[in-house]
């Protein structure tokens, strides 16, 4: 807690007929980041035959896959599904070498790619031969027009038909330059639709290269004359019959595609997630370097999994192994990767450190305050019991269905739990029920005008002790992250910074809190002024040591920008507000309402218009609640001492959702490098 | 002015200003979420919370529309202010400055729409930077915060509900 997980560098150097051996034994476990072992002019391994076939496998099988998954047959799913997942059943897959996987793939690929392949290419044929004749319909309906048998409208010989579209009012001048390029040999039907005129064209076909200019010139666009014999409007309907009889031979293919995907999905994305491992497993091959006979690699781990490795690579290599573990030196900070290390109570809430960024190694891992602090002012934010109950049932139930998972979700909800119970527990201290309804209803039953809920003041009625109560919480988060600050500073050795940056601040912060407490007692007010006087010069010594000439304008700026950050925590005082606020206009709404007794539509409206209202009040208020109070973590709070600059730990690790493995030795692993 | 006047035009700027000012900011958001959708339907979710972010500072107008109301008892009750005495005009005087402050600082949610906006675009290329989209206009939103702040204390304290 409070400190990352100690991290340990790991060298190994082994024979290269282990490597395949090796990697998939630490790809499996998932522990052990890999990186580029940092040897000059090394030789480095590159991706053999077999991982090569994994990865084109992996592109053929993912397209498939969207293939397939467009034809499952859709599931029923809902809020149910969403809050309860069923749980995903895991293959078992034994493990001997790629070669061996690459076989099985294949065996499988040689199996049922054909089939999808088949179905596929005829659903393709069959959607383009559709879009072939629904044109030819649209041509014919054009056609229509004329009332003549189309095989006429083809007609070449001495003379040739042409028909096409061309806007009408083009149609005058191409009327009459076509009557003069081919000197009144030429004869033109045309019939007017709408903007268009659709037009046929008799001419010599001696005068088709005189004719076309003409024609191109005013956007003449040709139609292609649909194959058949007859009228346009029976040949409309022989196309028609052949569209439906297209259409149900597509559903056929569809039938099959649903068919063939309930059958070979789960399979597909199976083999498919194998594939997928190898081809990211032969991501680190380049980062090794490699003799004729051994490979080294090197690569950080939680000190927890060292043993557990070293026992796993000692007997996959039958002991034949230098393995060294270390711990990290002063220069290697940076380059240390980062994993958090917090109880399973706080452990949900590190993605919310995470999303900002992660703490260096040898800094200070806010997680455990933030769950309390986020949770807090989450809960001040919405300030009323019933939203506090109304969110806690929704995160409870996701707590409840995706605990199993650990997914976002789960830790998401876990997060909104903890703030829900911190929103009931201040909707109660405010009195805050559904904002004022349970004191208009108490009103209403007992006939008391004045009744009220119990409560220690009414936000509403007395704001000035709810922004007061906000100040002071914010002066006291401040003040623990300068106090952290401090420590961290002091401890690595920045003691400069300790004193300017961090103990001006808490010295400031307690000089206004022992002035703002004891307002009456002359020994508090005169410390007050010691420790707010030795603060500030503290804080301007800091400032012209590090900025020099500039200081005198960075004192000024400096100091406001510590009494706007103090001043940003009134937002707790005003969504506090805000919420009981629209919760009032709610009720007011209602109130308004519930008169109207005709037919009871008072009450009846009144009820729908109080839940639905509440609900969304409820929404809106958390998604503010949930934006302010993570705000406050990540400027405020974390601008006094978090740099969130360290590296995420990103272990060398299969991901596996539908498969597990088995590793099984084969004797020989060697698989051959390139 | 008559104490009305004040206290009328003191609600109207709070929610107008602050609603014709959400509009915008969620017009300028909506149009890039449209996009987002076209680009991947499952876009749809988190452009249309990043659209509703510019919508707060309506509901801060609308609040302080109501309190200004409540607090001159044009709701519940009648009118407090009927008698034009200097007491009342300074009473109904600064439920007007309130009024306004939340109006004014409610234009903040135009630049917010812009940032939603800009956030929408990258949601759709990168999910990711969802909860950051949230974060970066959040922060156009503390002024209208500090606004509703300085409102709710005026009201509260300077004339009383």
């Amino acid at each position: 807690m409070f400190r990352p997980t100690p991290m340990l560098k790991l060298e190994m150097i082994t024979l290269e007929r282990y490597r395949d051996s090796v990697l998939t034994y630490l790809h499996e476990m998932g522990a052990v980041e890999v990186r580029e072992v940092e040897v000059k002019e090394a030789q480095r391994d590159a991706p053999n035959e077999f991982y090569r076939k994994a990865a084109s496998y992996s592109i053929i099988m993912s397209r498939m896959a969207d293939f397939l998954r467009l034809h499952l047959p859709t599931k029923k799913g809902g809020i149910r599904e969403f809050i309860f997942p069923p749980e995903r059943k895991k293959r078992r897959y034994v493990y001997r070498g790629i070669e061996k996987l690459i076989e099985d793939v294949e065996a499988f690929l040689s199996e049922v790619e054909p089939e999808i392949r088949e179905v596929e290419g005829e659903i393709n044929s069959l959607n383009t031969e559709m879009e072939r004749i629904r044109s030819e319909i649209a041509a014919l309906e054009l056609l229509s027009e004329f009332d003549v048998d189309v095989s006429y409208l083809r007609h070449s010989g001495i003379a040739q038909v042409l028909v096409g579209k061309v806007e009408k009012i083009r149609y005058g001048s191409l009327e009459r330059e076509l009557l003069e390029a081919l000197e009144g040999r030429v004869v033109l039907v045309p019939k007017e639709r709408g903007d268009t005129v659709v037009l046929a064209v008799v001419l010599l076909t001696s005068d088709y290269e005189r004719a076309n200019p003409v024609l191109a010139k005013h956007s003449f666009e040709r139609i292609e004359i649909p194959e058949g014999e007859g009228r346009p409007y029976e040949l409309v309907r022989t196309y028609q019959n052949l569209l439906g009889r297209k259409e149900r031979e597509l559903e056929d293919a569809y039938g099959r595609a649903a068919e063939i995907a309930s059958k070979r999905y789960d399979d597909l994305k199976f083999y498919l997630e194998l594939v997928e491992n190898e081809r990211n497993k032969a991501s680190a091959l380049n980062m090794l370097a490699r003799t004729n006979m051994t490979f080294a690699l090197t690569g950080w781990l939680p000190e927890g999994e060292a043993k557990k490795v070293e026992e796993g690579v000692r007997k996959l290599t039958d002991g034949i192994v230098y393995l060294r573990f270390s711990r990290p030196s002063e220069e290697e900070l940076d380059e240390i990767p980062i994993k958090l290390n917090n109880p399973g109570w706080a452990r949900p809430f590190e993605m919310l450190t995470e999303m900002y960024g992660f703490p260096k190694y040898n800094e200070f891992d806010p997680t455990p305050i933030i769950a309390f602090t986020y949770s807090f002012f989450f809960g001040f934010m919405l300030t009323d019991f019933f939203y506090g109950m109304i969110v806690g049932i929704v995160a409870a139930l996701l707590v409840k269905g995706h605990r199993k998972f650990n997914d976002g979700t789960y830790r998401f909800a876990y997060t909104l739990l903890w703030s829900s119970l911190f929103t009931m527990t201040m909707g109660a201290l405010f009195g805050s029920y559904f904002g004022n309804a349970l004191d208009v209803v108490g009103q209403y039953l007992t006939g008391n005008p004045n009744f009220g809920m119990w409560r220690i003041t009414d936000p509403l009625r007395d704001p000035m002790f709810v922004l007061i109560l906000a100040l002071a919480i914010g002066l006291a988060h401040l003040f623990v992250g300068y106090t952290i600050g401090f420590i961290v500073k002091w401890k690595n050795g920045e003691r400069k910074g300790a004193l300017f940056d961090q103990l001006s601040w808490m010295l400031v912060i307690l000089g206004i809190v022992l002035f703002a407490t004891g307002k009456g007692v002359p020994a508090f007010v005169e410390s007050a002024e010691v420790l707010f006087g030795i603060g500030l010069t503290l804080f301007a010594i800091g400032e012209v040591v590090s900025n020099g000439g500039l200081a005198a304008l960075l004192i000024i700026s400096d100091f406001f920008g510590f009494v706007g950050t103090w001043l940003s925590y009134a937002r707790l005082m005003a969504l506090a507000l805000a919420t009981s606020g629209i919760a009032m206009v709610v009720n007011v709404l209602v109130q308004m309402i519930w008169g109207i007794k005709f037919l009871y539509i008072g009450p009846i409206t009144g009820v729908i218009l109080f839940f639905g209202g509440q609900f969304f009040s409820t929404a809106i208020n958390a998604l503010g609640a949930f934006v302010h109070s993570l705000r406050l973590q990540y400027v405020e709070f974390f601008g006094t001492f978090y740099s969130g600059d360290g590296r995420p730990f990103t272990p060398f690790m299969s991901r596996r959702e539908v498969s597990e493995v088995v590793v099984e030795s084969s004797g020989k692993n060697d698989s051959g490098g390139v | 002015m008559e104490p009305i006047v004040y206290v009328s035009l003191g609600a109207a700027l709070a929610a107008g200003l602050a609603g014709a000012a959400s509009a915008f900011g969620v017009g300028v958001a909506g149009a890039a979420a449209a996009g987002a959708v076209a680009e991947d339907e499952k876009n749809f979710k988190n452009a249309l919370i990043l659209e509703g972010l510019p919508m707060t500072q309506s509901i801060y107008g609308l609040i302080t529309l109501f309190l200004i109301l409540l607090s001159a008892r044009i709701i519940g009750g009648g009118f407090r202010f009927t008698a034009n005495t200097p007491d009342n005009i300074v009473k109904s005087a600064i439920l007007f400055g309130a009024g306004l402050t939340v109006g004014l600082t409610g234009l903040s949610a135009i630049p917010q729409g812009i940032i939603a906006s800009a956030g929408i675009g990258a949601v759709a290329k990168n999910p990711k930077t969802f909860t950051q989209g949230i974060i970066f206009a959040a922060m156009a939103e503390t002024m209208a915060i500090f606004g509703l702040v300085g409102a709710l204390i005026m009201i509260a304290t300077g004339v009383g509900l």
